[in-house]
């Protein structure tokens, strides 16, 4: 079984190859149609002499045929090395910047994806086991109202009552800029924070989380109470239901072990889930000033810095990739009916 | 062996919720603490905290150019000479004094004797002639501000530095203003850009903390040669848009909002009386471009009857709330040679005279002009679709024109526009440097409009441009720049529309917001009461 689960996992693990390959290959010349170069947009309204602008070009590898262009970041890629942005500052690497936006959307992710989680499953039993009541409908109704929110109207809601009416709560970015005696190490603020021993930066990083994690999170809570209630409804009229009932088995228990057959497929949306979380931190980046990989995505694509884009786009495939590979995982080892 | 996993995955979810409901509760108990309450307004007095929405881009003069960048370098750096503060008289700065020859080909400057870099190594003619070969070697976005000019420079001695030029320039002085010309710290690589450098160079602040896209931190330099900053510390956030940037304001986050809030934003932040809003002059102008080479606007009747039917005070009120001022002429109102050239010749929102304009190039009602106006939605702010709309309102007022209304964006329309794609295009434009040459030569010198796509070609302009390059006496090349004001209001290549005002909005208690005409904010006039 462990063998079959090891060719599980490494098939799962190469197929996320090709998935990049044509990701890539897509986003290298979707890019690539649309008008306009790079330099240009920099460059913009400003006087640079037509040499200048060819000089730049050239500097940018942007003179080279497409194919020549395709296949060299091909090859710096299959050797880690994601090229470097072409829009100011030219020539600094693509790396260099995912380095520092990542660690931001990947602390961001794990606390919306938490509170999305625990809201969804919290709000989904309570649906569940209160069927048919007033509790259920407003357990229903929340589904849908937070599953249909805006992100950046009910963050600029939530940044504007917390924030502006309460002053409980900061509106934006990641930490309290005057608070010098902090440096990041590994780009995830809370775990540099311990690790420095440096409170009140934790203080200052979790204070700034909140509102962005809550917006996300509240969000996607909406899929997760949907599917947790009717899948737990679904299993509590199952007859192993009945059966532990009748044996005189507590409620709680009852419920507990319905749960766990209830969870499997909320397992699937939780990988689902987190291709989503990082397609929704970009609205919520932008609301929250959160200085992550959704924001620099933007501010790259308005400037067509092809290097920026590419490298960014392929290091979020890989994550989705890795996730869905870890969901899968965990889903085959939860439900012994999936064969590996 | 599942049951285990499962039981695993369970632990693992109640540790998670656990720490995460600890982090929420533990982060808002804490925000009720006075110690770390987000507002920043209760920071000392020696810190104050500016929000922008634009970018610095790169640390390295010798590569930077877009103007909140500059910003940022003259704050960390100077030039030979610099803008006497709030005007546009340039004084002594790195230089104490200078000489010219007669036809302003070789510049000699004698510096002064006791600069130092922000680490305390002396600044001599060495780090001078080093600084401006290095921007000649690197060859980056803004050198031909140099590379078009310098033929040459050399050190005389250890304070004497001399340009020698490749022709007669006479706002050179103005040129040496600009980033490309700051002496940089000895630490910069000959022939590398160094886009993340916070070496800088001799100005009032020096980098001790740089965060690409989040943060910037400056604080005063020990050995500047001149006034000491009034405020030790100035710390810039980085917003990605004005929204947020507000909210950041109003919750006490930062202490000075700059560039930019919305015209929106400004009028309430107004309104509710809680903050200060300085209002400063811009030389940021806006304008038509008119497509010289294609149908229909090649045509100059039409042209000029489009330039007789804007109405700049009701763009100014309706589409940005009073935050600009009409323009008459590519030169901004307050610059020497500036003339309401536009007004003087057509009026403004000259709905009769269009129409006379038109039935003269053979438009009618029943035969209407049809032109399509194109816009870029997010670079000029949001603002830009209404621009359009209020621009194609006034057009068809004349009942003899059709408007059409496309948008791209910034990377497709910069494309479009230098290839002369579009017919009529609204741009916007920054000076590089603070001189009527620089809002002339670029949009009418025919060998130096192509990246405007207008077209635009006429000789007398070009030869009047050339000479006033030449002239070192002011009111010599006022009179040229007038005669190429009267011919632009004549061929109307171009229609101005308004110039911008740039709004600084702060806290109650900051004070000392003094802001020239060359828009460049200098934080160490800056203090908290």
């Amino acid at each position: 079984m462990a063998r079959g689960l090891g060719r599980y996992i490494l098939i799962r693990a190469l197929m996320i190859i090709p998935m990049i390959l044509i990701l890539y290959t897509i986003v290298f010349f979707f890019l690539r149609i649309l008008p306009g170069n790079p330099i240009l947009a920099v460059v913009g309204t400003k006087n640079i002499p037509p040499e200048q602008l060819k000089h730049l070009e050239h500097l940018a590898g942007l003179d080279k045929p497409l194919y020549v262009q395709y296949f060299d970041y091909l090859w710096k890629m299959l050797h880690g090395d994601l090229g470097v942005t072409l829009a100011s500052p030219m020539g600094k690497p693509v790396s260099s910047y995912i380095a520092l936006r990542l660690p931001a959307t990947i602390e961001l992710t794990i606390f919306a994806f938490t509170v999305s989680v625990l809201l969804g499953i919290a709000t989904g039993v309570l649906g569940a086991v209160k069927k048919g009541t007033k509790t259920d409908t407003t357990m229903r109704v929340y589904s849908i109202v937070a599953y249909t929110l805006f992100i950046p109207w009910f963050g600029m809601m939530l940044q504007y009552l917390f924030g502006v009416k309460l002053h409980w709560l900061p509106t934006s970015g990641r930490i309290d800029p005057s608070i010098t005696s902090f440096h990041p190490i590994t780009g995830l603020y809370i775990l540099d924070s311990i690790i420095q021993g440096n409170w009140t930066a934790l203080g200052s990083v979790l204070e700034h989380l909140i509102l962005p994690s809550l917006t996300l999170g509240i969000v996607l809570s909406g899929a997760y109470t949907r599917l947790v209630r009717n899948n737990l409804v679904d299993v509590l009229s199952q007859d192993f239901v009945r059966a532990y009932k009748a044996r005189g088995v507590p409620d709680r228990k009852v419920l507990l072990y319905a749960l766990k057959n209830a969870f499997i497929p909320v397992v699937t949306l939780m990988g689902l889930q987190f291709a989503i979380l990082l397609g929704g931190a970009v609205l919520t980046e932008t609301t929250f000033n959160w200085p992550g990989m959704g924001t620099f995505i933007m501010d790259r694509i308005s400037y067509r810095d092809y290097n920026s884009i590419q490298g960014a786009v392929i290091v979020f495939a890989f994550f989705v990739g890795v996730i869905s590979l870890i969901v899968d995982v965990i889903y085959a080892l939860l439900d012994p009916r999936v064969e590996y | 062996m599942s049951r285990s996993k499962l039981g695993l995955l369970v632990v693992f979810l109640v540790v998670f919720s656990v720490v995460a409901s600890g982090c929420i509760s533990g982060g808002g108990s804490s925000s009720t603490s006075p110690s770390s309450t987000p507002t920043a307004t209760g920071s000392e007095k020696d810190t104050i905290i500016i929000g922008v929405t634009d970018k610095v881009t790169d640390l390295d003069p010798a590569n930077a150019y877009d103007f909140y960048t500059w910003e940022v370098l003259n704050n960390v750096m100077e030039g030979l000479v610099k803008y006497k503060p709030g005007t546009l008289e340039i004084e002594p700065a790195l230089a104490e004094s200078w000489e010219v020859n007669n036809d302003s080909t070789v510049w000699t400057f004698h510096l002064r004797k006791d600069l130092k870099f922000d680490d305390g190594t002396p600044l001599t003619a060495k780090d001078v002639v080093r600084s401006i070969n290095r921007v000649m070697t690197i060859k980056g976005d803004p050198s031909w501000l140099v590379t078009s000019f310098v033929e040459k420079v050399e050190a005389k001695d250890d304070y004497t530095v001399v340009f020698y030029l490749k022709h007669p320039t006479a706002y050179f002085l103005a040129l040496l203003t600009t980033p490309p010309y700051f002496p940089v710290s000895p630490k910069y690589d000959n022939d590398k850009i160094d886009s993340d450098a916070t070496y800088g160079g001799v100005g009032p602040y020096k980098i001790v903390k740089w965060v690409r896209d989040q943060e910037l931190v400056l604080e005063a330099n020990p050995y500047y040669y001149g006034e000491k900053p009034k405020t030790k510390k100035i710390i810039i956030k980085f917003y990605n848009d004005a929204s947020t940037m507000r909210l950041a304001l109003q919750n006490g986050e930062i202490d000075v909002a700059w560039r930019t809030l919305r015209p929106t934003d400004i009028k309430s932040l107004k309104e509710s009386g809680k903050f200060n809003v300085i209002e400063v002059p811009g030389g940021f102008i806006r304008y038509v471009c008119l497509n010289t080479k294609i149908d229909p606007t090649k045509e100059v009747k039409v042209r000029q009857a489009l330039a007789a039917a804007v109405d700049r005070n009701e763009i100014s009120k309706i589409v940005y709330q009073g935050t600009v001022e009409p323009l008459y002429s590519l030169i901004p109102n307050g610059m020497w040679s500036h003339l309401d050239v536009f007004k003087e010749k057509y009026g403004d929102g000259n709905i009769e005279l269009a129409k006379k304009l038109l039935s003269e190039a053979g438009y009618s009602e029943s035969n209407p002009l049809k032109i399509t106006l194109w816009y870029t939605p997010t670079h000029y702010g949001d603002t830009e679709a209404s621009l359009a709309q209020v621009l194609k309102s006034e057009w068809e007022k004349t009942g003899m024109i059709k408007v059409t209304i496309k948008s791209a964006e910034w990377n497709t329309y910069t494309d479009y526009a230098r290839k002369g794609q579009m017919m009529v295009y609204l741009l916007g434009w920054y000076p590089d440097y603070l001189d009527p040459d620089d809002y002339t030569t670029p949009f009418l010198d025919s060998e130096a409009n192509s990246w405007a796509g207008t077209g635009y070609e006429n000789e007398q302009v070009n030869e009047l441009l050339r000479k006033a390059q030449t002239i070192t006496d002011q009111n010599e090349r006022a009179k040229l720049y007038e005669q190429v004001q009267q011919i632009l209001a004549q061929d109307v290549p171009y229609i101005p529309l308004v110039q911008g005002k740039l709004f600084v909005v702060t806290q109650k208690n900051v004070k000392g917001v003094v802001i020239g005409p060359d828009m460049i904010f200098r934080y160490s006039t800056l203090y908290k009461e």
